[in-house]
């Protein structure tokens, strides 16, 4: 008997929608022309990138000549962040963003640091939501850049973007010029309406490997009039702002599900939203001493992350794998470093419950069965690690050894 | 990163998971880096370490040293357990991925502490030589 798998991951990567995989497939083989080259073949090709930059731009609310193809999130967020900060360092030399940014962000961001930038890190508090006020608080005349996410990768959380867009757009209005907003909506694409007028963000990083689409390409909004410094140089692909020839099938790819997210979000929203409170009603009444992070009223509709008490993530992980049950965690161990998630101690949790979380993220072909068979793998799970913790067991059994060594 | 089947059998089945109510030594020693704990309870009887039972909370690694280490020394006598390796229990969990070495070196310490406690005691020669 095989196993039953159950893909609870869509945060880290959703599978390919076969009406995507049929979209992008003549661009894998007959139509291959380069979108530069004037002939038919290279016509057909650039034919095919502008319907594709018109549907992700139609996602979002923006015109096509807005947005950059480009290969992901992690490079929208780079040249968006780094490539405002370079244009404009002129004016001033501080950024402002949150702690519980995906790790590109948090990197790029470190990287300027290192290279004269300040950077001022928002607190979320346990809510995992920035405050407006915060923002306020920490803008000054040399801020050129604001860069929060939409939508947080590990708890889900739904970040204020609206309001902060109110509020650069005032001081812009009162004379601060250089002032720009970026906002990483790569999570948060999948699962809840975007538009860029309605968030007042000059720059928007998504990525299409999160909307059922294949790894490997993404796009960033540029508002237009925004200046920022290419960091790919040497082609005059992308109007200028990032040079190379454009990833074709990956491109008609992203722009069918970019389609395909316009036309369904709302009832994929409703379908994962309804899975995820029956699983969380469910984990709730058979699980013992669990925690949930994030605002549960400003989630994501997809992300359940939940600590578990007495039990170290990346265990949990295992066990459940074995169950056939695919999840994530922000255990440091598999990240490979030695701190537990930052996004998790950020929510003010301790490092055992940092340590202790699991993120099951939902998709849009998420079912009711699968629902019901996480529930059944994972108190298996939980109870089984639980069984082997002696900082469960010296809460429920105390032993009297006759010699006792503690470190 | 991935683990072995033996490791992955260590996590699915532990060995000798638990304590004993009447171990003649426990120890429990933690990771001052990670957090990683593990707990080891021995009795002895003829000379002979009839039963260890651990607990563990940390990484899997942790974990599968955890069981190895109970399954292994179980039988032997004190002065045998004092020589078991990190790099037998390494072998004992079917192998540890790159930079999670730190599970066998816990699990050696916590064996230490646990014999320490042994040590004096009439099941245990006085002067028996340390690994």
């Amino acid at each position: 008997m095989s196993l039953r798998r159950v893909y609870f991951d869509h945060s880290a990567t959703t599978p390919v929608d076969r009406r995507v995989v049929e979209a992008m497939l003549p661009y894998l083989t007959e139509k291959f022309g380069n979108p530069s080259s004037v002939h038919f073949y290279g016509q057909e090709a650039r034919a095919a990138v502008d319907r594709a930059r018109r549907e992700v731009a139609s996602l979002v609310g923006a015109r096509p000549n807005e947005m950059v193809f480009l290969s992901g999130g992690t490079e929208a967020n780079n040249l968006a962040i780094r490539g405002v900060a370079e244009q404009h360092a002129a004016h001033g030399r501080h950024v402002i963003t949150s702690s519980i940014e995906h790790s590109s962000t948090r990197g790029v961001c470190e990287a300027l640091e290192k290279r004269g930038w300040e950077v001022t890190r928002l607190p979320v508090y346990e809510e995992g939501v920035v405050r407006v006020e915060d923002v306020r608080a920490a803008l000054r005349d040399d801020t050129v850049l604001v860069t929060v996410m939409l939508a947080n990768n590990e708890v889900g959380t739904v970040q204020p973007v609206a309001e902060m867009g109110a509020l650069v757009r005032e001081r812009r209005a009162a004379g601060q010029r250089h002032l720009h907003l970026h906002t990483d909506a790569v999570q948060a694409a999948s699962g809840m309406r975007v538009n860029v007028e309605e968030l007042g963000c000059d720059l928007l990083s998504l990525s299409a490997h999160k909307l059922y689409a294949p790894k490997g390409v993404g796009a960033l909004y540029v508002r237009r009039g925004t200046r920022l410094a290419p960091q790919n140089v040497g082609g005059h692909q992308e109007r200028e702002r990032r040079g190379g020839t454009e990833a074709v099938p990956l491109v008609v790819a992203f722009g069918e599900a970019a389609r395909l997210t316009r036309l369904e979000l709302e009832e994929r929203a409703g379908h994962i939203r309804r899975l995820r409170d029956r699983f969380e009603s469910g984990v709730a009444e058979r699980v013992p001493e669990v925690v949930f992070n994030g605002d549960r009223g400003r989630r994501l509709p997809g992300i359940s992350n939940i600590s578990f008490r007495y039990v170290e993530g990346e265990g949990l992980l295992i066990n459940l794998d074995m169950q056939g049950v695919a999840v994530s965690t922000g255990s440091a161990c598999s990240s490979g470093s030695l701190e537990p998630s930052p996004v998790i101690r950020a929510l003010g949790r301790d490092d055992e419950l940092a340590r202790g979380s699991i993120r099951f993220s939902l998709g849009k072909d998420t079912t009711d069965e699968e629902i019901a068979y996480v529930l059944e793998a994972l108190p298996r799970a939980v109870e089984s690690l639980r069984r082997l913790s002696p900082l469960y067991n010296s809460q429920f059994k105390v032993s009297s050894p006759r010699f006792q060594v503690q470190s | 990163m991935s683990y072995s089947e033996l490791f992955k059998d260590h996590l699915a089945n532990p060995r000798n998971a638990g304590e004993l109510a009447d171990a003649d030594a426990v120890s429990e020693q933690t990771n001052p880096v990670c957090g990683d704990r593990l707990r080891l309870s021995l009795r002895v009887r003829e000379g002979r370490i009839e039963s260890a039972r651990f607990l563990a909370y940390g990484c899997p690694p942790t974990l599968a040293c955890g069981s190895a280490l109970a399954e292994l020394v179980e039988g032997m006598t004190p002065v045998e357990a004092a020589r078991v390796s990190r790099q037998e229990i390494v072998k004992a969990v079917g192998g540890l991925p790159a930079r999670r070495g730190h599970a066998s070196a816990l699990a050696v310490e916590t064996l230490a502490a646990a014999l320490e406690g042994l040590r004096g005691r009439t099941t245990l020669t006085p002067d028996s030589p340390r690994a």
